[in-house]
């Protein structure tokens, strides 16, 4: 029977046994993994629910860059081993970005703001390395989905998935002090002497208006899940 | 250099991928790391079982009942992460609640239709439940490429008993279709319309 609490009491299910951990070696050592293998950065940093700015999450993205204007992030509650798989991002260049139709346009967040005030970090690298990337990544897009709600306790990967937004300088995209405290604390860094040394950092020529919906808007948006007639080949199931 | 032939994009300058190379030596890649195995499956559209996929998952343990996958459209360096998808036991199924039951499979992007950016919303995604679903040459595809006998696996795996007590009638969506709809909402804590200058200098 399972029980309702596993790893550290963050997700559902009974927790693994030796075999199960020696399968799962032998596993590794056999097949080949090579999309894995190309994720190169981990960042950290805060996400905002789009439907309620209210809650907001620290987020560990693994970040794999395609080419020079395109990346794909698995995004983690933490970096430890254990850590739960949360969501996905996607990150494009201000150049793909206004090559969008207005439709799509909306669903994507700018990073400008959250990488000049120090809130993106790249734990355990040293600001100058980081440098030519963080250039590049304050003049581009994110559109990030949200599958995994741990901020409000789920046990397991439930609802719909959430759009989400990032921290912007206006009131209510601001982080809360407490969450950027502990987050700067385990790291034992200081986001504002980081923002200080990337005063020279710049953003896009303009930062779309069409990004970044809630701040022309005042609204998020929720996605439904409904029913609808199912094109089939055989019944189902 | 990095470039892709699917996704829109210069290469990659030089200078990041040495950046790169740096980063990924000191940093804690905790959650990739745990990330041990490699498998294989077709999935259709929530509301279209004429929308088949081939789907790499990169799958972890969260602990014995619950897996979370990365779903890619291939098992290459240059392969597209494409959604999403958790795996849990009979029993961690069983407790959730109906409503969401019926949720369950995966969310994925719709590679398929010759997209070459992630547009729109995730879609939710079905595995097959039956012979006869499956587009055969999507079948013979894979066999091909990863020389592998779906014939000799199905009697390989005759042994395994499968759900205890059979597919849950919840599951799948009970049979019909799901698709994912956009709702604009207020943001609880959103400014207000009003509009701010967005020039930076």
């Amino acid at each position: 029977m399972a029980s309702t609490v596993g790893r550290e009491g963050k997700t559902a299910g009974e927790g693994m046994t030796m075999k199960e951990h020696v399968i799962e070696k032998g596993a590794e050592m056999m097949q080949s993994m090579k999309p894995i293998k190309q994720f190169s950065q981990h960042v950290c940093t805060f996400a905002l629910y789009s439907q309620d700015m209210n809650r907001q999450i620290e987020t560990h993205h693994f970040v794999h860059r395609l080419n020079e204007d395109f990346c794909q992030c698995a995004v983690y509650d933490t970096d430890n081993r254990d850590g739960r798989l949360i969501g996905v991002e996607y990150i494009i260049s201000d150049r793909i970005f206004e090559a969008l139709p207005l439709e799509e346009q909306k669903l994507w967040h700018s990073h400008f703001f959250e990488i000049k005030s120090g809130l993106w970090v790249n734990p355990r690298v040293p600001e100058a390395v980081a440098k030519p990337e963080l250039d590049k990544l304050a003049k581009t897009y994110g559109k990030f989905w949200c599958t995994w709600q741990t901020d409000r306790g789920d046990l397991l990967p439930i609802g719909e998935p959430s759009l989400m937004t990032s921290p912007l300088g206006e009131v209510a995209g601001n982080v809360k002090a407490p969450l950027l405290q502990q987050r700067d604390e385990k790291y034992g860094i200081s986001s504002t002497k980081i923002s200080d040394s990337r005063v020279d950092i710049t953003g896009p020529a303009l930062i779309n208006p069409n990004a970044d919906y809630w701040i022309k808007h005042g609204k998020g948006f929720a996605i439904d899940i409904v029913t609808a007639e199912m094109k089939k080949i055989t019944p189902l199931p | 250099m990095a470039t892709h032939p699917l996704v829109p994009g210069e290469p990659t300058k030089t200078s990041t991928t040495m950046l790169e190379t740096a980063t990924a030596a000191v940093q804690k890649f905790g959650p990739i790391n745990a990330i041990h195995q490699h498998l294989c499956a077709f999935h259709f559209y929530g509301n279209d079982m004429t929308r088949q996929v081939e789907a790499h998952h990169f799958c972890g343990h969260q602990n014995e009942e619950m897996r979370q996958c990365l779903i890619y459209d291939s098992p290459e360096a240059d392969a597209r992460l494409i959604g999403i998808e958790y795996i849990v036991s009979e029993n961690l199924f069983m407790t959730l609640p109906d409503a969401e039951k019926r949720l369950w499979h995966s969310h994925e992007y719709e590679v398929d239709r010759g997209d070459n950016l992630p547009l729109g919303l995730p879609q939710i995604m079905m595995a097959l439940t039956r012979d006869g679903q499956l587009y055969s040459h999507l079948a013979s595809d894979v066999e091909k490429k990863y020389n592998v006998n779906f014939e000799k696996e199905r009697e390989n795996r005759a042994y395994m008993k499968g759900l205890e007590h059979g597919i849950h009638p919840l599951a799948n969506a009970e049979g019909k279709g799901l698709r994912t709809e956009l709702r604009e909402v207020d943001c609880n804590g959103g400014a207000g319309a009003h509009s701010t200058p967005r020039v930076f200098v």
